[in-house]
């Protein structure tokens, strides 16, 4: 959300209040929120309850991970690791799934972006066409002669 | 406070889109200070999202045809990244946004127009940060692709505002501007106070808007240098050049110094106040120009004036003025270094002037002391202690040390005046300074040494005269004797203060060899006579040997001998050469009618071998004292003189003292107030023969120095021209003294004549070492 973090080295942590679309507010600590000091109630109309409850469990368990930066883009792309923490919490059904990775876009968290991604690219690693599109229940449009074309053209690609 | 926000507007519409977020901008630019609520934030903030991320809900990649391997991502680009519209929606608005402001500008001027200016810039970047938050979801998609593309006329969005209001602000009023902040600059200068805030913010403006074309996340101080910087410099420059001409016209130097350092330090101040630092240097280095070097003519024909009249602050303020400029100190120092020498020069006349021929050795030296003490201080406060100002008063002093008035027919006065303050200072005497007040005058006389040039000749004298005051115990304190030696050494070296170190060795031993004869002959036979003795080695000591015999007399000869065996028996081999005319006794007399206790009469063992005689008869004649002492004519008459001066022994039978019928009659009726008599003084004529003496032996050590210089350098380097070697010696032997050339060429026949050295033939002048 916003770049500033607010930690007061002493006595409680403050609390700002996030809202759901759906209108039910979170208490949470400022630096979970990672935004600053606020009296007001920040709405966050693109994310609904279920799904906002969901991040902020992942934001608590992280709070303490240094922020990325933009030297380390490189090696966040390459390394295809999960940790176990993160893979269990992830093991949702696929709509939360996709709802989780677009939170994280819109609220620009982008280790949670990142890892809900691998996830995605996890399932559909060394799956045939067929079995992809079964697991994400997509219906072939393709026509046979449009799909040999594409075959072709990607030929490359292919382990061989 | 905005709760009243609209509704967010359909995603896939950009007219309803945009005119969403226009009134939101329209609100942050405009209203900011009526605040801005999250829900407003948040709401500008999904609307961006939902423009962006609506393309997901179209059908993708369909209609377009598929690319080749590798051209994937940026065929795929169009129907994936939306947001090229808003973006140059919000270029236009902030175009608009300008132009207006830009019209208004023009019904300002000057101060006021700066006033707006600012206002607006400062109202603006803080609105602009505001409106770069709202777009980060464009910032961190679209605008980074298109960067990441290449693309150099897209940048982020604070970025975007900054590149607006250079092109559609800044390019139009930084003329009128830039004149007002020079008025205003000048209003101060001439001692108005100004608003200096409005020029700082003008300068992190004109900074601010420094973008490298390059790479929009750098920034360049391109803009402030050339539009802020030059036509400010320029000005400055015009300024100064005509206060500076105006001011030196109808001032005094000494006043337009202190204007000049003013107005420099002024301008520094303003640097640091209200510019950016890296107009510094351009604008220092152009007041420097314009306030100093182009000056430095009158300055440097005041210094001479400044000098004569010892004005200490003006003679700093010229130094930090000119040390700005390159070669600015160069005249300085050149005038000074005379000036110091001619001032040395003059003190010293007048000292020479009053004390004749018998120049006292303290007045001597404290006045050379007093001249260099004066311009050492002027050099430290005045001019920083700057090594080029050393130079020239070390180079003066060199020269009003060793060519003086006193000086006048050898070099060699300075080291030997200085050489006997050190005496006066060291030998017993009532005048003797406190401890400490003592260390720091041997630390001045240090500081006239470090000029003397021939610090050979002060190395003879001072080690005549430690012997005397060795040999007759009249030294104050050990203490400073090795203090003094300590000094010396370290000036000139371990070598130069051997033979003084040797001296003081040999006076230890002398004192345990004392202490064991004394010890052995208490167990045998008793003594008659108190005896002690100092054994000093021939080579460290500069002690002459006597010019005439001497028989001992029989009370003493028994003693004599049982040392000689002592002594010999313990080193055998060593021989001892007894210098009677250094040694002293006292004698006690018990003969006079008009003293009960009688007298004791301390005396040299010259005058012992003549006293003693009057034990068997109370009268002799010249020639049969000369007899019996076997002293020689010259001697005796000396030794006799003194006693007959205070009436020890009355004359008889002749008029002067050495006639050869002169009788010597011991005087039974002497009386004296004091009970110890001391005879044994020193004979004026005797001292003047010693110091020319000393002299001469200088000459004699400077020879052999020379030749020994030379055969050291020619047997390192086997063949050299004569003009090398020259140089070579002077170079070897400057820390002792300064030889002269045509004494070098003498040393250098010596060794050709004794064949330490010969010509190679067929060249000129050039000599090779004969192994």
């Amino acid at each position: 959300m916003s770049t500033s973090t607010s930690e007061k080295a002493s006595g409680e942590t403050k609390k700002v209040t996030l809202k759901s679309c759906d209108d039910v507010e979170f208490k949470v600590d400022i630096p979970v929120a990672n935004v600053g000091e606020s009296d007001q109630s920040i709405p966050l109309p693109n994310v609904s309850e279920k799904v906002l409850k969901k991040v902020l469990e992942w934001c608590e368990h992280h709070v303490n991970d240094p922020q990325p930066t933009n030297d380390d883009d490189d090696s966040r792309r390459r390394n295809t690791e999960i940790d176990d923490w993160d893979q269990r919490f992830l093991n949702v059904e696929q709509d939360m799934l996709f709802e989780i990775i677009l939170a994280a876009n819109y609220l620009d968290i982008k280790p949670l972006l990142d890892i809900g991604c691998k996830t995605v690219a996890n399932m559909i690693k060394g799956k045939s066409p067929e079995e992809i599109r079964t697991t994400f229940n997509i219906v072939n449009d393709f026509t046979p002669e449009e799909e040999e074309q594409i075959r072709k053209e990607n030929e490359w690609a292919e382990d061989r | 406070m905005d709760s009243s926000s609209p509704p967010l507007p359909p995603p896939t519409d950009l007219t309803a889109t945009w005119n969403f977020l226009e009134n939101g901008i329209e609100h942050i630019m405009n209203r900011l200070e009526e605040g801005l609520s999250y829900k407003r934030y948040m709401d500008l903030y999904t609307g961006i999202y939902n423009y962006c991320t609506s393309s997901r809900m179209n059908p993708g990649f369909t209609s377009e045809p598929l690319a080749g391997p590798g051209a994937n991502l940026s065929n795929n680009r169009g129907a994936n990244l939306m947001g090229s519209d808003l973006y140059q929606n919000l270029q236009r608005y902030l175009e608009r946004y300008l132009h207006t402001i830009r019209e208004n500008s023009t019904q300002h001027m000057d101060e006021n127009l700066l006033r707006y200016y600012t206002k607006h810039w400062e109202k603006y970047t803080t609105a602009s940060s505001y409106v770069h938050h709202v777009f980060r979801y464009l910032n961190r998609h679209w605008v980074k692709r298109e960067i990441d593309e290449g693309r150099k006329t897209v940048y982020d969005v604070y970025t975007l505002t900054l590149v607006s209001w250079r092109d559609y602000m800044f390019m139009h009023v930084e003329r009128h501007v830039m004149a007002a902040v020079l008025k205003l600059i000048e209003r101060q200068r001439n001692g108005e106070s100004v608003e200096t805030g409005l020029v700082k913010s003008v300068v992190e403006s004109f900074v601010a808007l420094g973008l490298d074309d390059a790479d929009s996340t750098k920034s360049t101080l391109d803009v402030y240098k050339e539009h802020f910087q030059k036509p400010f410099v320029e000005a400055s420059e015009v300024y100064y050049k005509a206060e500076s001409e105006k001011f030196v016209s109808e001032n005094s130097v000494t006043e337009y110094m202190k204007k000049a350092e003013a107005r420099l330090r002024e301008e520094e101040n303003r640097v640091k106040l209200y510019l950016h630092q890296s107009t510094h240097k351009p604008l220092i280095t152009t007041c420097e120009t314009v306030l100093v070097k182009n000056h430095t003519d009158i300055m440097w024909d005041e210094f001479q004036t400044l000098l004569n009249l010892d004005k200490m602050d003006d003679l700093n303020r010229m130094y930090s003025l000119l040390s700005r400029i390159s070669e600015g100190l160069d005249p300085l120092r050149t005038r000074f270094e005379e000036h110091v020498r001619k001032a040395g020069l003059n003190a010293i006349e007048k000292v020479a002037d009053q004390g004749n021929d018998n120049l006292e050795p303290k007045i001597y030296v404290d006045a050379l002391l007093e001249v260099h003490s004066k311009y050492n201080d002027m050099v430290t406060t005045a001019f920083r202690g700057e090594a080029g100002f050393v130079a020239s008063l070390d180079k003066a002093c060199r020269e009003f040390v060793n060519r003086n008035k006193v000086c006048k027919a050898s070099t060699s006065k300075s080291p030997e005046l200085l050489a006997r303050f050190c005496d006066s200072l060291l030998r017993k005497s009532s005048k003797n300074p406190e401890e400490n007040d003592l260390e720091e005058v041997l630390n001045n006389i240090m500081t006239v040494f470090k000029y003397v040039e021939d610090k050979d000749v002060f190395q003879k004298f001072y080690s005549k005269m430690l012997a005397k005051r060795l040999v007759n115990g009249t030294s104050a304190s050990e203490d400073a004797e090795s203090s003094m030696i300590s000094k010396l050494k370290e000036a000139c070296g371990f070598e130069y203060t051997s033979k003084l170190q040797r001296m003081f060795t040999d006076m230890g031993l002398s004192k345990d060899l004392n202490d064991q004869f004394k010890e052995r002959n208490s167990v045998g036979a008793n003594e008659q006579v108190d005896f002690s003795v100092l054994v000093l080695g021939t080579a460290s000591w500069p002690l002459q040997p006597s010019t005439t015999n001497f028989t001992i007399p029989e009370e003493l000869e028994r003693t004599f001998q049982h040392f000689k065996m002592f002594y010999q028996h313990k080193h055998s081999g060593r021989k001892l050469n007894w210098l009677f005319h250094l040694s002293k006794g006292e004698l006690k007399a018990n003969y006079c009618h008009l003293s009960k206790a009688g007298y004791t009469f301390q005396v040299s063992t010259y005058q012992m071998g003549i006293l003693l005689q009057y034990n068997k008869d109370t009268s002799y004649t010249f020639e049969e004292l000369k007899q019996s002492t076997d002293l020689n004519a010259e001697v005796l008459i000396g030794a006799l003189g003194t006693l007959v001066k205070a009436k020890v022994l009355e004359l008889s039978d002749g008029t002067e003292v050495g006639d050869s019928s002169s009788r010597y009659e011991l005087n039974m009726d002497f009386k004296s107030k004091k009970v110890r008599i001391q005879l044994n003084v020193p004979i004026k004529s005797e001292q003047k023969v010693e110091v020319e003496e000393t002299h001469k032996t200088v000459e004699e050590d400077r020879k052999l120095l020379m030749q020994a210089a030379i055969v050291r350098i020619m047997k390192t380097r086997k063949t050299l021209k004569h003009v090398v070697l020259v140089n070579e010696v002077i170079a070897q032997l400057s820390n002792r003294f300064k030889p002269k050339i045509p004494d070098i060429k003498k040393c250098i026949d010596v060794l050709l004549e004794k064949e330490y050295i010969e010509r190679v033939d067929g060249q000129k002048d050039m000599f090779s070492y004969v192994a």
